[in-house]
């Protein structure tokens, strides 16, 4: 009988967003993997403390929407994982003291924000040798990091919105300092953004330096590094979903359906299904509310988002997965870059069951890649053979 | 083996038992056939749970007590074996307690049996005098429907078209046996211009039975094909039972839809009708897409165009002899356009919806040949911009002809040539598989249809149509 490979999917986290990765993890990730009847799949769950659960129980939502994960993470021993030229979980097994292990042959991390999205996780799953899914180290890190996804995009000719960044501690040493350079550089309306945050967390739109005030303490809460951009004018929102390795595939250019007033913060998003959008006709409500999809622009501008996003995703090393969001100056036709999201939320499954994949499909594909890009980089040489400790 | 034994001794043992004779419809044969293939009785309440009807409860607690007192007994036994070394009282002590679950579960037919005796016979029996005399003192015409597929759709498109120019009354859903058939006549005001009586053929003789207690005056004959024969054995047999309606008629006013299988029982004074006409109007212009069908009908210069909800070439036989006879029976033509017009896919049958950007023909309330060869064929004609997918568990009820059966509708899967075929792992799949050599798609064989009915979403994406046809409940899988 052929053994069935283990796929640890690992969710949750200390992040803020936590709840978002629960809900890709058991929705659009674990469910659809089960389906494909081909993997033993096993719900590795981080708790806001950090802790580590593995257990079967965990793929139920149900014990997360009813609050009931407190009394379990309360009765349950954290789980630990060993790392023996592979990765192991190891949990104990109730009968006689006994410790119970599963072989994870690749990992899927449903991980959002930090310490899970941003280039962590993924270095500890390369120390491991275990391929996972979605970007890499440095993709993870880049991307995740707004002022840093910027300057790459700059020296490599992408175009983007003008902007200003700086440490939570600058605002906190010289914060009049920093508002007359913001005045200086920037005119307003301006958005204000945690630099590592994802899910529109922590971000606001400021129109006046009352607002801009509110909107800095507002990102410094949540971040110690704070980016300031213009407003694009006449601006169109537009994000793109891209998979593959060395060859991406986009699925849909998607537009989210909001005024800029109603920018798609985190509450838009997720909380009410979208209902601040003012869509028109044709507008798909997906896991992200009301949206276009595909984006309604005349094709020249459609084709040059696409291919724009398209480098975005090669530019920063982006493998497996990623979303790239624009804004597009509708008037003078101009498209920029904004920023990457190296795991979609829900992994932007409705934008490709309207693209023609489905979500068994879309996991299957994303496995594929990961096992690509492992061996790739298996064929690699990371060794070299010197006299030097001999000589020591 | 020791799965099946071990289900046997769980406490929720006695409720999967009359769950599987609710289940069964308190019909004992498919009761005991579906307890000898039980393996694991922890898993026979699968897509439902026990409905604690009155019936149930009460079925219930008198297992437990059974089961109870069987085991009080068989512990006594033991204890007089021992301590008062009463004869054989230890094997027989420990018989009457392993051997329980196997005692009750036939004991538990015997209340039924002695309901049926005392009670359902003579109701029924009752109900058919009360419905014979209120159905032979109605003034309006009585319209019988029967056949082995087709019945409540034509039922449903009779009321739909004639109910725009006449008072029309039809029997509710698929209640189709003598109980509800004096129901329905109890509800009757007597004004009604058309009555339409639903014939639900299960065994040899009930149809004639029906036509006697009901008295038609029309009778329409929507097909015959193979269904429920592990009771009529040979589908000759089945369609002797159905004809047994056009005999009461003696041949007047008897409409025959004229597929592969009625050629045997047709004689020349019954109105035939097929996709071609009927009636001396004849079809053509037939469109059908997934908004749904249109068509032509003409005699001689005139000429009826007719737009329906429904969809599938299949669907024009009925709608064309619907319109006719209601132009028969003196609508206007502009009644019957409207009446065809507000005719709609009925739920799981031919039902089209969207779902994650796919489009889903749902068919599962259908369960016979024909329709799996109507749904084949429309899956054919429909344009798929991605993925054709079929899926379907096979069909019930067809005793003998089980292999034969399948074979044929591997065979019109086949023609058919979807991209994916997802069959359910069951008792048929094999056959089907044999009818499909040669199919170059590919082939899913589902262990658990719940699941996949349950998770269709993340299977699909735009572009993809998807045709199910037929489900099986627990009693079948």
């Amino acid at each position: 009988m052929v053994r069935m490979e283990s796929i640890a999917v690992i969710f949750g986290g200390r992040s803020a967003e936590h709840d978002v990765s629960v809900v890709t993890a058991l929705a659009s990730v674990i469910k659809p993997l089960e389906l494909t009847k081909k993997y033993r799949v096993e719900a590795v769950y981080i708790a806001k403390d950090g802790a580590w659960y593995w257990d079967d129980k965990l793929k139920d939502i149900k014990l997360f929407t009813s609050g009931e994960i407190q009394n379990y993470l309360h009765r349950t021993q954290p789980s630990s994982v060993q790392f023996d030229g592979g990765m192991t979980l190891v949990k104990a097994s109730g009968i006689a003291g006994r410790k119970q292990h599963r072989k994870i042959d690749l990992v899927f991390p449903a991980m959002h924000g930090t310490y899970g999205e941003d280039g962590a996780l993924m270095g500890l799953l390369d120390m491991a040798g275990v391929p996972y899914v979605g970007c890499g180290v440095s993709a993870a890190a880049i991307c995740m990091n707004k002022v840093l996804a910027k300057r790459v995009a700059l020296g490599s000719g992408i175009p983007i919105s003008k902007y200003v960044s700086f440490a939570k501690t600058d605002l906190e040493r010289n914060a009049s300092g920093l508002l007359k350079l913001l005045d200086k550089e920037l005119r307003f309306p301006v958005f204000v953004k945690p630099a590592h945050l994802g899910s529109s967390i922590g971000i606001s739109r400021a129109t006046n330096e009352t607002e801009l005030r509110n909107a800095l303490e507002v990102a410094a809460h949540y971040d110690d590094e704070v980016l300031v951009e213009e407003e694009v004018p006449n601006l169109i929102e537009v994000t793109l979903p891209v998979i593959g390795n060395e060859q991406p595939q986009a699925a849909l250019l998607e537009r989210p359906m909001t005024k800029a007033e109603d920018f798609f913060d985190f509450e838009t998003k997720y909380l009410q299904g979208g209902k601040k959008g003012k869509g028109k006709g044709g507008g798909s409500k997906g896991a992200q509310g009301y949206s276009q999809i595909p984006a309604d622009l005349p094709k020249g501008l459609y084709s040059q988002a696409e291919k724009l996003g398209l480098k975005v995703y090669q530019v920063m090393g982006c493998s497996g997965i990623a979303r790239i969001d624009m804004l597009i100056d509708e008037k003078a036709g101009s498209v920029y870059f904004n920023e990457v999201n190296p795991l979609p939320g829900g992994l932007y499954a409705h934008n490709w069951n309207k693209a023609g994949m489905s979500n068994v499909e879309l996991v299957q594909r994303l496995v594929g890649f990961a096992k690509e890009r492992h061996a790739a980089r298996q064929s690699l040489t990371t060794t070299f053979g010197t006299n030097y400790l001999q000589q020591f | 083996m020791i799965k099946a034994l071990k289900s046997m001794y769980n406490l929720n043992y006695p409720k999967a038992l009359v769950y599987m004779l609710q289940a069964s419809e308190y019909k004992i044969r498919p009761y005991i056939a579906w307890l000898h293939r039980t393996k694991d009785f922890q898993k026979v309440m699968h897509r439902r749970q026990l409905d604690f009807t009155r019936a149930a409860r009460l079925l219930l607690w008198a297992l437990r007590l059974g089961i109870l007192l069987q085991l009080i007994g068989g512990i006594l036994l033991i204890y007089f074996g021992i301590w008062h070394r009463l004869a054989g009282g230890v094997p027989f002590g420990v018989a009457a307690i392993i051997s329980y679950p196997f005692t009750w579960a036939y004991l538990l037919v015997v209340p039924l049996l002695i309901g049926r005796a005392l009670v359902e016979i003579p109701a029924e029996a009752q109900a058919g005098h009360q419905s014979q005399t209120a159905f032979a003192s109605h003034p309006g015409k009585k319209i019988a429907v029967a056949g082995s597929y087709g019945k409540t759709t034509m039922k449903e498109l009779l009321q739909t078209v004639l109910s725009q120019g006449l008072t029309v009354a039809a029997t509710p859903a698929n209640r189709n046996v003598v109980r509800s058939h004096a129901q329905f006549a109890r509800r009757l005001s007597g004004n009604e211009d058309i009555l339409i009586i639903e014939y639900g053929e299960g065994a040899p003789g009930d149809v004639a039975r029906f036509a006697r207690l009901t008295q038609p005056t029309h009778a329409v004959i929507t097909g015959l094909a193979p269904a429920h024969l592990d009771r009529y054995k040979t589908l000759a047999a089945a369609g002797k039972d159905i004809f047994a309606l056009a005999n009461y008629l003696k041949g007047k006013n008897v409409f025959v839809h004229k597929d592969e299988n009625v050629e045997p029982f047709l004689e020349k004074d019954y109105e035939l009708f097929d996709v071609h006409g009927v009636l001396g109007w004849r079809v053509s212009d037939v469109k059908v897409s997934l908004e749904g069908t249109s068509f032509q009908l003409s005699k001689g210069a005139e000429h009826l165009k007719l737009n329906s909800g429904l969809i599938g070439a299949h669907q024009v036989d009925y709608l064309a002899f619907v319109a006719a006879f209601a132009l028969k029976l003196g609508l206007s033509t502009e009644q019957v356009r409207e009446g065809v017009a507000k005719t709609v896919p009925f739920e799981h049958r031919m039902q089209p919806y969207k779902l994650s950007g796919a489009w889903i023909i749902d068919d599962t309330y259908n369960g016979n040949l024909e329709g799996i060869r109507a749904g084949t064929r429309l899956l054919k004609t429909l344009p798929a911009r991605r993925r054709k997918l079929y899926v379907t568990p096979g069909l019930v009820d067809q005793g003998e002809e089980t292999a034969k059966v399948h074979h044929t509708i591997g065979a019109l899967i086949k023609e058919a040539d979807p991209d994916v075929v997802v069959l359910m792992k069951n008792s048929v799949a094999q056959y089907i598989q044999e009818g499909l050599q040669g199919y170059k798609g590919e082939l899913i064989i589902e262990p658990d249809p719940l699941e996949f009915y349950t998770n269709l979403s993340q299977f699909v994406a735009e572009g993809d149509l998807v045709m199910m046809q037929n489900d099986w409940p627990d009693n079948y899988a």
